[in-house]
């Protein structure tokens, strides 16, 4: 009973500085998240899939050539039909294919994931904000 | 005779001593880690709901409430008990966050997901979730060293 009381007052005494930190912390989480689109997934969410993800980036041959998601291939609408066979060479089935394009706003991500899926390919994913989120998770 | 009974009660008294050595060595290190552990993940509590997120156990909102509650009663706990102030409660609480914290870690083992286990913020970034694990286990065995002195 004793462990009880004391426990509940170590409880009590943590309220006031976690309440401190809920209002004041710069580092403190956000209450709300922006909902997701259908389809989207969050970085944290496909990070926690781990290697059997394949990661498809729809961005430019020069924004991929930059920089890159480790891995992830080149699939733009531009060059669909030379760049889709070799994603069909290199992606197995078990594999979660997750499409990015430059930042949220960006609607080519969508737009290669609803053409994988017309072409037979699932489950696919549009990886919410996109390289941006990468960068920034990075 | 006598001197018999002289060398069984020094004896006693020797490892009397070696058990209160192996205690105080079981709640520095029980608490000390506490500490850290607490300190880490109040320095960023936006980590820590990333962390719990990955766990697929909580809604997003109760995730930041525990990211910004569990810090400070670790932290708090692990203070209780390096210093010897409310150490029964504190190592109740401990107990009680290790336990949870290792069912969290086997379930998420169990169902394959592949996590840092956020258990000391960006000091320690482990992959996988067998080593936190292991870890946990071995402070369940300290607490419970501690947990013989209140038999």
């Amino acid at each position: 009973m004793k462990s009880v009381r004391q426990a509940v007052l170590i409880l009590l005494a943590a309220l006031v500085p976690a309440g401190l930190t809920a209002v004041v912390h710069p580092r403190r989480p956000p209450w709300s998240r922006e909902k997701l689109s259908p389809g989207e997934e969050r970085l944290t969410t496909v990070l926690a899939w781990g290697s059997n993800v394949f990661w498809v980036d729809a961005r430019s041959q020069q924004e991929y050539d930059a920089e890159h998601v480790p891995g992830a291939i080149l699939l733009n609408l531009e060059e669909w039909n030379s760049l889709f066979p070799r994603f069909l060479d290199q992606w197995s089935p078990e594999q979660k294919v997750v499409v990015y394009c430059s930042s949220a706003s960006c609607e080519m991500s969508h737009e290669v994931a609803v053409r994988l899926e017309k072409s037979g390919v699932s489950p696919v994913y549009v990886l919410k904000g996109g390289w941006e989120e990468w960068k920034a998770h990075k | 005779m006598e001197s018999a009974q002289v060398t069984k009660v020094s004896r006693t008294g020797a490892r009397l001593q070696y058990v209160k050595i192996g205690r105080f060595l079981a709640r520095l290190l029980l608490g000390g880690l506490f500490v850290f552990a607490g300190a880490t993940k109040i320095y960023d509590p936006a980590l820590f709901a990333t962390e719990l997120e990955r766990y697929q156990l909580l809604p997003w909102k109760a995730g930041v409430a525990a990211s910004i509650y569990l810090p400070w009663v670790e932290f708090f706990a692990g203070l209780c008990l390096l210093v010897n102030r409310l150490e029964r409660g504190a190592l109740l609480l401990i107990t009680l966050l290790l336990i949870v914290f290792t069912f969290a870690l086997a379930g998420a083992l169990a169902r394959g997901l592949s996590i840092d286990c956020g258990c000391f913020g960006h000091t320690i970034m482990s992959t996988g979730t067998i080593v936190p694990l292991l870890r946990n286990l071995v402070m369940l065995l300290l607490a419970g060293i501690l947990w013989m002195e209140y038999r």
